[in-house]
């Protein structure tokens, strides 16, 4: 152990290690608290985040270390131990994000288990430092390669520290009465600068089984910097207003056509852009991978 | 009704599929090249009459769907055949296609079935689809890996060669299509139930699945010494694609969360 190169082992205990940290973390701090992330602390964070690993890039030559980072020997433990941990999420049921953890260890409430944290932090970091490698010595060959670690990282990186700045809210509208209050997961009353009237709700059936087939309100939307909207919202159809996406979201289940209110759901996700640019690193990556597979071959790293 | 043509357009289809496959193992590959186009070719234009007659894209329900699959699969082999000339992929994509055809003319009565509001989407298909490419192509390279590892006892180092190289071909070929199928269905998500990714158990496991055939991909292609841990790595992660598929619906974990079970809140 330890003695260079490093191997798969090294790789296997640098992320043990880190997991043996979090656990650590999780019994002494406590589980992760995500909100502290909220604008600006996560531009800030990722500034210096992005900065740190430039940093440790730039000192790779002088550091066995961060270099060992970039090679499959390091990838292929930390993503193995990712995929434990999401194994377990996926096995244990998952709490809100409002609610405490269900159980002692913090196992049912994952994403702020600091173990799984540490460790997709630990991938985003590989992730980072290959990207950088390959922007540095491109080859065209390495584009598929270099365009899915530049999404993965930016999928991971910006839709985690912009979770904190996403607004869900249910807003309940009745009939012909315009609404601008919405209500968190808190049911927290926030008043908005977007306001909706129902001026009807449709819910339409299959002839055959009365299964649902549509339900749809048709508003209007004001907005405080003067917008008046006509328009229809449905299931799978969102309309969007000023940075707002607006969904249908329940109705009277109880009356069911007769509904005399609906409930919409408003989402903000100001870190939206950010992701889909990612998304679609993702999808050159994918596509260029079909392309171009690439072989089997030793020791080339990344 | 367009329906009432699809077994003569089935059967034309299917027997071209099987002439092509034939002519693949016979090395004949401008016969599986022009049977298998001319088989893709009457089965999307039947496709198109069925869009241009129902008025609507038929994609709504489950039937509808298979036709989109059968026709990729036999797709998905003659672009698989055309990259690697494998001999046998033709026959594997033929085979798969023939079930889900025989599914849809046996039982017809599902293409008047009801769709929730939930999944009436342009995401729907193209989703679905890709997911099932990609699970036809993990397959196939699991096969393969079973052989390798049970069955391949007077293997030449040149036979174990091409045999990693067609499993890390077809995992690249898989892994491309599952990264489609999550990608437009965070796009889809974002459009149905406003986030991207909520973590629902489905998201949950298809993360696990992706994450899985990653160790892999990476292990495959740098870790030369270790080809039965690629090969046994390789079932793992078919076993948590089926998981990801199928098994969580007997996850008590997942039962009582999923948005999966498509139930309007």
């Amino acid at each position: 152990m330890w003695k260079k190169p490093w191997s798969i082992k090294e790789g296997i205990t640098i992320g043990g290690g880190l997991v043996l940290v979090g656990v650590l973390l999780q019994f002494s701090v406590g589980a992760i608290n995500w909100n502290v992330f909220a604008w600006p602390a996560n531009v800030f964070v990722l500034i210096i985040y992005v900065l740190l690993l430039g940093l440790c890039y730039a000192l790779s030559d002088r550091v066995y270390a961060i270099r060992f980072l970039t090679t499959w020997q390091a990838a292929v433990p930390a993503l193995a131990i990712a995929v434990v941990l999401t194994v377990v999420m996926g096995c244990t049921q998952q709490v809100a994000a409002e609610s405490a953890p269900a159980d002692p260890l913090g196992l049912s409430k994952m994403l702020s288990f600091w173990p799984f944290v540490l460790i997709y932090l630990l991938l985003t970091a590989i992730v980072g430092l290959v990207a950088i490698k390959q922007v540095a010595h491109f080859k065209w060959r390495r584009l598929p390669s270099l365009a899915s670690h530049v999404g993965i990282f930016m999928v991971l990186v910006c839709g985690t520290l912009g979770s904190a700045d996403m607004q869900r809210l249910k807003m309940f509208c009745e009939y012909g009465r315009p609404e601008w209050r919405g209500l968190d997961s808190y049911d927290q009353v926030h008043n908005l600068d977007v306001a909706i009237q129902l001026d009807k709700f449709i819910m339409e059936q299959y002839k055959e089984d009365k299964m649902p087939k549509r339900f749809a309100s048709e508003v209007e939307i004001m907005t405080q910097d003067g917008k008046h909207i006509e328009t229809t919202i449905e299931v799978n159809k969102p309309y969007t207003v000023n940075g707002w996406k607006i969904y249908q979201y329940g109705y009277d289940q109880a009356m069911g056509p007769m509904s005399q209110y609906s409930v919409f759901e408003l989402v903000s996700d100001p870190w939206l852009p950010a992701v889909y640019v990612g998304i679609g690193f993702l999808f050159i990556g994918a596509v260029g991978m079909f392309v171009a597979p690439g072989s089997r071959r030793k020791e080339d790293a990344a | 009704m367009i329906w009432d043509y699809f077994l003569f357009i089935a059967i034309i289809a299917i027997v071209l599929w099987i002439a092509g496959a034939v002519a693949a193992w016979k090395d004949k590959a401008l016969v599986a090249y022009t049977t298998t186009i001319a088989g893709i070719a009457i089965f999307l234009a039947y496709i198109i009459v069925m869009w241009a007659s129902l008025q609507r894209p038929p994609l709504r329900t489950m039937g509808e769907t298979r036709l989109w699959y059968s026709l990729f699969l036999a797709v998905a082999g003659i672009i698989v055949y055309g990259r690697w000339h494998y001999r046998w992929i033709l026959s594997l994509s033929t085979i798969m296609a023939v079930v889900f055809i025989t599914i849809n003319l046996l039982k017809p009565e599902i293409h008047s079935t009801t769709l929730m509001p939930a999944l009436q989407s342009p995401w729907f298909a193209p989703h679905v689809i890709s997911y099932m490419i990609a699970y036809a192509l993990m397959g196939a390279a699991t096969l393969i890996a079973i052989y390798q590892l049970f069955f391949a006892k007077k293997a030449t180092a040149a036979s174990i060669a091409t045999a990693e190289q067609s499993q890390v071909n077809l995992v690249c070929a898989g892994y491309t299509f599952l990264t489609l199928g999550i990608l437009m269905g965070a796009l889809w998500a974002k459009e149905a139930w406003g986030h991207y990714w909520s973590w629902d158990p489905k998201e949950t496991w298809a993360a696990v699945t992706w994450l899985a055939y990653l160790v892999y991909i990476h292990l495959a292609r740098y870790d030369t010494r270790h080809p039965k841990l690629a090969c046994w790595l390789l079932i793992v992660c078919f076993v948590l694609l089926q998981m990801c598929w199928w098994g969580i619906n007997y996850l008590p974990s997942a039962q009582a969360t999923s948005v999966h079970t498509y139930s309007m809140q």
